[in-house]
């Protein structure tokens, strides 16, 4: 098993995504088209400079990409579908930037949408219920790994809701999150917000999403050419696992997957990039549920293992702090469609990295780590580096 | 009236009410592993070709939550809530299931033994049944 990629001269060309929501009225294809458009013109480019896209997504639809493509044309460029449930954007960019790297494509597309409010008008609760792992909330399976870590750590649902509220509070700085609160959530209102699965609250669960995203890679040289006055942003590395067995390992139901698969895909793309986590200044997880956040700290080797209620304690992940986590607020306020998830984490990586976060800018932030899982199970771990 | 399972392979249902269900696992005769669901590969070792086994019919909660909001398969009940767990079965294998009791009646390392839950009764008169577990010495009434 290999899946460690250092990607050779790749750069970010274009950026776009629609601000998540619950988008009932927007048609599907207009969500990605939309985010494509806002993505080719942040590039300078049409359709025709795109050599080949890669289209993620996970509503139970075959060939929903090559319709939504073609809302932005029709040029005969090869498309493939991603689907790898909420790591989908990030494996979509990853595909993409091999395939710059690698040389088979100049210029090459990945763009995620998804409409959440469309798969559960289709299905309706109770779709699907005659399978073994229907009658149990997906919510359930994160609430189980957070009341183990309560066992084992001793951690408090308080330690888990100061870091929904700081993804909150970051939302509020965010134009295209989804949750932008109108005041500062504290720790307590997260507490006291209704009870999900124990101890996780709704305002420590992602918010079901509509949304779309898209990012552009191209050739460093095309890159710079084209954009000589804006910092450039290079996909430098990328991993990508499937689980390792080992005892203990549940086959049955929404499975999370084991917590060490985040930790080799970390180490892999660490090396891949000869990069470790103290050259890292900003950073994007997969914090769909609140307790998630605190475990990557260490299984992206922030911190050692144990550590990271310190980490949390003393605001080195959040304004102002040593590594700030999830800037535009995470999967918890910025949203979580699926497909387009974590599109929109290298969207804000970029701003980040091209210093245009306004409101939650990371001061000099030079590398930017993107991180998913997706259930059932996957886990992704990407580098980006500004040349500054 | 019959019971019927919500998935079929998964776990096997008596003919008498009183015996307890067994999930349906499978061992690796290389490496001793055993496994729930059943499967052909061993999932660690590789070697092809497993024997089926039912599985321990009790374990020990590795780790719990309980739900407050309905459970999917039952929308069409007014459920209060309801526990999720991880066992560990006796025998090995790490199981996800329904847990029987409330919130109080639950902990990390408690015994539990394996039971059946209907889910829903259809039109046929047939009782769509899931495995769940309760806690060893729980009172037969406690919800779930």
């Amino acid at each position: 098993m290999r899946s460690g990629l250092c990607f050779d001269g790749v750069a970010i060309a274009g950026i776009g995504m629609v601000r998540f929501g619950m988008l009932r009225e927007v048609p599907i294809n207009h969500l990605a088209r939309d985010a494509g458009l806002l993505a080719l013109h942040d590039a300078g480019m049409t359709l025709a400079d795109i050599d080949e896209a890669f289209v993620g997504y996970i509503q139970p639809a075959s060939m929903l990409g090559i319709k939504a493509m073609k809302e932005l044309g029709l040029t005969g460029l090869p498309v493939t579908h991603i689907e790898n449930a909420s790591a989908t954007g990030l494996v979509a960019f990853r595909e993409a930037a091999w395939a710059v790297s690698s040389g088979r494509a100049d210029v090459a597309m990945a763009l995620g949408f998804d409409k959440f409010t469309d798969m559960t008008r289709q299905s309706g609760r109770g779709a699907g219920r005659d399978q073994i792992d229907a009658p149990i909330l997906p919510a359930a399976y994160f609430a189980l790994w957070a009341q183990r870590r309560m066992y084992e750590r001793g951690t408090t649902a308080e330690q888990f809701a100061t870091i929904a509220a700081k993804n909150w509070n970051y939302g509020a700085a965010c134009p295209t999150a989804h949750r932008r609160p109108d005041h500062v959530v504290t720790a307590a209102e997260v507490l006291g917000a209704r009870m999900v699965a124990e101890p996780l609250t709704t305002m420590m669960c992602c918010p079901p999403d509509d949304g779309a995203a898209c990012i552009i890679v191209a050739r460093d040289d095309l890159v710079r050419a084209r954009q000589p006055d804006r910092t450039l942003v290079r996909a430098v590395a990328s991993s990508l696992q499937s689980e390792s067995y080992a005892p203990g390992h549940t086959f049955v139901g929404p499975v999370v997957g084991p917590a060490s698969m985040t930790r080799s895909a970390a180490e892999e793309c660490y090396e891949a990039a000869a990069l470790g986590p103290d050259d890292i200044d900003v950073a994007y997880c997969h914090d769909a549920f609140a307790n998630e956040e605190l475990e990557y700290y260490e299984l992206l080797g922030f911190c050692p293992e144990g550590d990271a209620e310190a980490l949390l304690a003393d605001g080195s992940t959040g304004p102002g702090g040593r590594i700030p986590f999830n800037t535009d607020g995470g999967l918890l306020a910025r949203g979580h469609p699926g497909g387009p998830t974590g599109l929109a984490m290298i969207h804000e990586a970029v701003l980040q990295l091209r210093g245009q976060a306004d409101g939650r800018q990371v001061d000099g932030a030079r590398v930017a780590l993107a991180h998913l899982v997706g259930g059932g199970s996957v886990a992704t771990v990407n580098l980006l580096q500004a040349d500054r | 009236m019959a019971r019927v399972p919500i998935e079929a392979g998964f776990f096997r249902i008596p003919d008498d009410p009183d015996e307890l269900p067994r999930l349906l696992g499978s061992r690796c005769p290389a490496c001793a592993e055993v496994f729930f669901p059943r499967r052909l590969v061993c999932a660690g070792c590789l070697h092809e070709g497993t024997d089926d086994v039912d599985l321990a019919t009790r374990g020990r909660i590795h780790t719990w939550t309980y739900c407050h909001v309905p459970m999917f398969g039952r929308s069409d009940v007014e459920v209060a809530g309801y526990g999720v767990g991880q066992v560990d079965l006796i025998d090995g294998p790490r199981v996800q299931s329904i847990l029987v009791g409330g919130p109080e009646d639950l902990a990390i390392g408690l015994e539990v033994e394996i039971g059946l839950e209907t889910l829903r009764t259809e039109p046929s008169g047939d009782d769509v049944v899931i495995y769940r577990f309760r806690p060893v010495g729980l009172a037969a009434g406690a919800s779930s």
